[in-house]
């Protein structure tokens, strides 16, 4: 099944004094459980479509469809609801709330959506063991490595169940036993949780275990590689 | 969470945190400054010229006739001093006349007093700075201040003459010798009164001669001066006073001088100027750091947006961030705030440096701090106010930040 699905989107920054073409027509398709990078050398709007894709960012033409819902119909504030059930965002970066435990910036989404504290405080439990951080649920952000962070900020995308885990360069600033390390959550979370990955990355070791790889070039798809079905590299 | 954030930056949120609790301070120490200052000005009034009470013939404030008389006054204070909030009373010959020396001659309004009654009322017993207080056993004694002392070049044991209407409508003067010098610390009070014994204005009043004085006479009373045990009763005690003395006219001392009612309520203005002019101050200081904080957050703030927090729980948790860092201050400024006036209230602030220009309003020099206890509701009142107001700003900007762009800056 189609979940995400885009047509012509074009984005221009600044379009009054200095126009900056980031996408230019990019149509694409993605399907249910994909485990997908998008690639493409710096400037090539692989942030951008992320963007536009998670709804945090409207296009300036364009089509865009995202788990049934025509997001460019909605308000900005529908658009943080939407947001909210249904994407994970992992950022390359700050993706934690400083002065929050691991374990409550992982139940900071769910307070969001107004679950129940039992519900929470199990959810959480559960994420954090799952990425395998049950000896530090109780440190704040500072306290724990790179690696560290960007795994409890895959917890905290996943608190929320959402359709969508979209994760912009999330291995920029790892090692690679961290890299490795996350990567292998996510593809496991991918396979057995059937959730959508979608990355934006120039990182080899992520291209690598991606079973998808679309490659930007200019802000239209140079390239759209499947390089098979089933969760690579586990 | 907004708890949290405050100390993340510990320093900044403590130099707000102190800014607001120095602001509260400020404004109670200005506010019981002024209320102190008028109090102060208001108690030596009272205790220097007007007392609580003043009791005159219904006529005597249009006319200032010295045939205006209070009838039987002697019986009618008897009378009024068994009043329960009566402290004592003091019947006091007026007259209103010239006094010269040598050199210069002024108008002035002697006071004719008995001085052990007056002693009881009004302060000038205890403002002798030269000599003595008057003396019954001698004869024309007179108490004259300083400042009129200096006007008339006379010192202690000078002659002065009086010049003033007796009953008959007879102009009189009457040699009297200077046998104090007072100084109320007010100028204005200062170069307009005297003080005289009763008696003799009565002997010199009703035109008897001096040499055959041995008759008893009646004694000719203007005013009576009445100061009270509670002074908030004021208005009651006026009311009780008035309903015994029909034919006299009692007023109370706002009544007297209105100045000193205007002062009385002006306090309050006063006070609520100050307050308004410091959170005017605060807010934007307080409107500053809170900027600061969430400009530096711009990504955070774009990533809880992002992650789907809306907007109206951003700016709630901007706003909670700005109120809670006002409720932790709110406590401190009060703290210091009441114990300096309470200090203060008890010893005074020594204004002695420019106590004479204070003197040219007739203002004491030794200001004890007072304030009205409204201010322990209306400063926390209007910091809770300041602080939601100086949030609005700060947390409508971080609402307008768009999550994109928010997360992009580096």
């Amino acid at each position: 099944m189609k979940v995400i699905i885009t047509k012509g989107v074009t984005k221009i920054y600044d379009p009054d004094r200095i126009p900056v073409e980031a996408l230019r027509g990019v149509d694409l398709e993605i399907e249910e459980g994909e485990f997908t990078a998008i690639v493409g050398p710096s400037g090539s709007g692989k942030s951008t479509l992320l963007n536009i894709i998670g709804g945090l960012d409207r296009p300036t033409e364009g089509y865009v469809e995202v788990g049934g819902h025509k997001i460019l119909e909605l308000s900005d504030n529908q658009l943080i609801d939407f947001r909210k059930e249904h994407i994970g965002f992992v950022f390359q970066a700050y993706n934690l709330i400083p002065v929050l435990t691991a374990r409550e910036n992982v139940e900071f989404v769910m307070l969001l959506q107004n679950r129940s504290k039992k519900e929470r405080d199990q959810r959480a439990e559960e994420l954090l063991h799952a990425v395998g951080l049950k000896d530090k649920m109780d440190k704040r952000p500072n306290e724990l490595s790179g690696g560290q962070q960007q795994r409890v900020a895959v917890a905290r995308a996943l608190a929320a169940k959402p359709d969508f885990i979209l994760a912009d360069e999330p291995t920029a600033n790892l090692d690679s036993t961290s890299t490795a390390n996350l990567l292998d959550i996510m593809a496991e979370l991918n396979k057995e949780e059937g959730i959508t990955f979608i990355f934006s990355t120039h990182d080899q070791r992520v291209i690598d275990r991606a079973r998808r790889v679309i490659t930007l070039v200019d802000g239209k798809v140079a390239k759209d590689e499947v390089k098979g079905y089933g969760v690579m590299g586990v | 969470m907004s708890w949290r954030n405050i100390w993340r930056n510990r320093t900044r949120s403590l130099v707000v945190i102190t800014a607001i609790a120095l602001g509260i301070w400020a404004a109670m120490f200005m506010s019981g400054f002024a209320t102190g200052m008028v109090k102060g000005y208001l108690n030596d009034n009272i205790a220097n010229a007007v007392s609580h009470i003043q009791i005159h013939n219904s006529m005597y404030s249009k006319e200032n006739d010295v045939k205006l008389i209070i009838p039987d006054a002697k019986a009618a204070a008897n009378n009024i001093e068994q009043k329960p909030n009566v402290k004592a009373v003091s019947v006091r010959t007026l007259v209103n006349g010239m006094i010269a020396s040598s050199k210069e001659a002024r108008g002035i309004r002697v006071k004719g007093i008995d001085p052990e009654a007056e002693a009881k009322v009004s302060t000038i017993a205890k403002k002798i700075i030269e000599g003595e207080y008057l003396d019954q056993n001698k004869r024309n004694p007179i108490l004259i201040s300083n400042r009129l002392a200096e006007r008339l070049d006379v010192k202690l044991r000078s002659k002065v003459v009086l010049t003033f209407q007796d009953l008959n409508g007879e102009i009189i003067a009457a040699a009297f010798r200077v046998t104090g010098i007072f100084d109320t610390g007010s100028d204005p009070f200062d170069e307009m009164n005297v003080f005289a014994l009763s008696a003799d204005l009565n002997r010199l009043l009703s035109g008897v001669s001096e040499e055959t004085d041995s008759t008893p006479i009646q004694p000719i009373a203007h005013e009576m001066a009445i100061i009270l045990q509670d002074a908030q009763l004021v208005d009651s005690t006026r009311n009780e006073l008035q309903s015994v003395l029909p034919n006299l006219k009692v007023e109370t001392y706002r009544e007297i001088s209105p100045d000193l009612q205007l002062y009385e309520s002006q306090m309050e203005s006063v006070s609520l100027i100050y307050l308004v002019v410091i959170m005017l101050a605060l807010i934007f200081g307080i409107i500053n750091t809170m900027l600061m904080a969430v400009l530096e957050r711009i990504r955070e703030l774009g990533m809880l947006m992002a992650i789907g927090m809306n907007k109206r729980r951003v700016f709630i948790m901007i706003m909670l961030e700005t109120i809670l860092i006002g409720l932790v201050a709110a406590p401190f400024g009060l703290l210091l705030g009441s114990a300096t006036i309470a200090y203060l209230g008890k010893y005074g602030i020594n204004l002695s440096a420019y106590s004479e220009t204070l003197q040219m309003y007739g203002m004491s020099n030794i200001i004890y701090f007072a304030v009205n206890p409204d201010i322990y509701w209306q400063v926390p009142l209007s910091v809770a106010f300041t602080a939601v107001l100086a949030s609005l700003y700060p947390a409508w900007k971080a609402i307008r930040l768009k999550p994109v762009e928010a997360i992009r800056k580096i």
